[in-house]
């Protein structure tokens, strides 16, 4: 479930994830996709990570959800951040290209001025705040997946 | 029926604690109702930050005890935002059930103290931990509504105007300064798009009402009957849809089944108007309009006083203020004083039908707890 060495490096060190079973790194590297449940009874997926599925109860095996998506909707919000979230700091939903789930998740703080409905994101993790004991910690976060395709065409 | 209610101002009440914030709203309700202590039957108590800010469970016995009502049964009922509109149910399901003659429901919050942090629905809950805040979870929604439905800035702007211009002629209101939409689009911003003057401030306050039989109502004279009344939990499907509730579509038409009347009936409606953009959301819930027509709805004045259908005349969440265990009971005893004639300046004529809606907490972007409840007279 935690990343390689190098990813580790790029994302904040050995810092722990915000809670375990929430992503895992892909093969291809520095990818990410969110970790939830297929029941093996009715086929529903879910987000997160259920031993039980939500609609029939039938268990589940655990499965990548999700590793990129379009932005549903989005805010910025200027509060004083929770769980020392950077301020401010932008949230939105997700509707994953692999499943059929729309799900709740940070943005890139980076992307802040740049938002806007409907736009491709994909899942990464950044040391962003701390967990609910006030440890730093990673956080699984959406960020426009334009970025990446850039840095990698020289 | 509804045999009374009392309230205190709901403002700030620093040097004052939340029991006797609610001995004063139930004290108030006793002689609005004009019975004694001996005939309250059972005491329901909402509550939802005493735990949490100051350490005290089963604050409903303390409040009871101390107002001369030992040995009733007592329920002390959270459900976030609907915790006072679901002590009122359950109220209403103790009577129609046979068990008790008369039963008091307190909401009641202290929440104006330094302690008091960020609102959420829980910190062991991975959305909160991904950053979910009260104002964020509005905030999205009302992004997706105006994507889908061209709703406007001024037009989310235009329910603080209103809530303020109602608001002006409740005496019990936290905020009653006349605004402009200029002023709400320019206070500090929230979370985008919306703004300080589109968020519910936090407030100190108790609302009781007393709830009687038919028969006891109309031995005291009660005038104001309860229709209906009904709590729902969310349905958590994925995906939900953020511009149409669904949970909140359907829990209208379910009242609006028990009581045997629709949109067209209703004369005045107090809703859970925690944000500008649920109000807007909620005419068309209720269908006091089509899906994604509140915007226009709010500003044709329909919902305004004087309008066909006022919303929140009382000022509602936005400007009444929003002591969260009493707010859902504030909303039965405001449509009560408009049913009987009482709501002074800022009553709506002719007042028959009125209906008061409720929504707390957050899951899956969905409610956890929705409430409606038709008065009647």
């Amino acid at each position: 479930m935690s990343g390689s060495i190098m990813d580790a490096e790029k994302t904040g060190g050995g810092l722990p994830p915000l809670m375990p079973d929430l992503y895992e790194s892909l093969a291809e590297p520095g990818r990410y996709g969110l970790v939830g449940s297929r029941c093996r009874t009715c086929g529903c997926i879910s987000f997160p990570l259920d031993a039980h599925c939500p609609k029939c109860r039938g268990g589940t095996g655990r499965e990548v959800v999700g590793t990129r998506g379009t932005l549903y909707s989005y805010t910025v919000v200027r509060t004083k951040a929770p769980f020392g979230l950077p301020q401010p700091y932008a949230v939105g939903y997700v509707d994953l290209a692999e499943s059929s789930l729309r799900v709740f998740g940070l943005l890139d703080p980076a992307a802040i001025g740049s938002l806007e409905v409907g736009m491709p994101v994909e899942v990464t993790v950044m040391p962003l705040g701390v967990d609910n004991e006030g440890r730093r910690c990673l956080r699984p976060v959406f960020r426009a997946s334009g970025d990446r395709r850039e840095r990698s065409i020289p | 029926m509804i045999a009374g209610g009392g309230s205190t101002p709901f403002s700030r009440h620093p040097g004052r604690t939340v029991l006797s914030l609610a001995r004063e709203a139930g004290t108030k309700a006793l002689a609005d109702a004009g019975l004694a202590p001996a005939d309250i039957g059972m005491g329901i108590f909402a509550n939802v930050l005493s735990g949490k800010l100051f350490g005290d469970l089963t604050v409903g016995q303390n409040a009871f005890a101390e107002m001369g009502i030992p040995r009733i049964p007592v329920f002390n009922v959270e459900n976030a935002c609907a915790s006072g509109s679901s002590a009122v149910h359950l109220a209403c399901m103790a009577i129609r059930a046979g068990e008790v003659e008369c039963a008091m429901v307190i909401g009641a919050e202290k929440m104006c103290v330094p302690q008091i942090g960020l609102l959420s629905s829980g910190d062991s809950e991975l959305d909160t931990l991904l950053g979910l805040v009260a104002p964020a979870s509005f905030a999205l929604r009302a992004r997706r509504h105006m994507t889908e439905f061209g709703t406007t800035l001024e037009q989310l702007a235009m329910v603080s105007v209103k809530s303020r211009r109602h608001s002006a002629r409740n005496s019990n209101a936290m905020f009653r300064t006349p605004v402009t939409v200029e002023q709400v689009l320019a206070s500090p911003m929230i979370a985008d798009p919306l703004t300080r003057l589109q968020s519910c401030p936090i407030a100190d306050g108790a609302s009781a009402v007393i709830v009687c039989s038919g028969k006891m109502g109309r031995r005291i004279g009660a005038r104001v009957a309860v229709r209906a009344t009904m709590l729902s939990s969310g349905n958590y499907d994925n995906p939900q849809d953020l511009a149409r509730w669904r949970t909140d579509y359907e829990g209208v038409s379910r009242v609006y089944e028990l009581a045997g009347i629709g949109p067209e009936d209703l004369d005045v409606v107090e809703c859970h108007d925690a944000f500008s953009i649920s109000e807007i959301m909620h005419y068309e819930a209720l269908r006091l309009c089509p899906p994604g027509g509140g915007g226009e709805l709010l500003e044709s004045g329909t919902t305004s006083l004087g309008g066909r259908i006022p919303v929140n005349v009382s000022g509602g969440l936005l400007s009444r203020g929003h002591p969260v265990g009493a707010t859902g009971v504030e909303q039965v005893l405001e449509l009560t004083r408009q049913l009987r004639g009482d709501a002074g300046s800022r009553q709506v004529g002719g007042a028959r039908v009125g209906l008061a809606h409720c929504m707390g907490g957050d899951r899956s972007a969905d409610t956890k707890s929705m409430t409606a409840i038709v008065l009647a007279t």
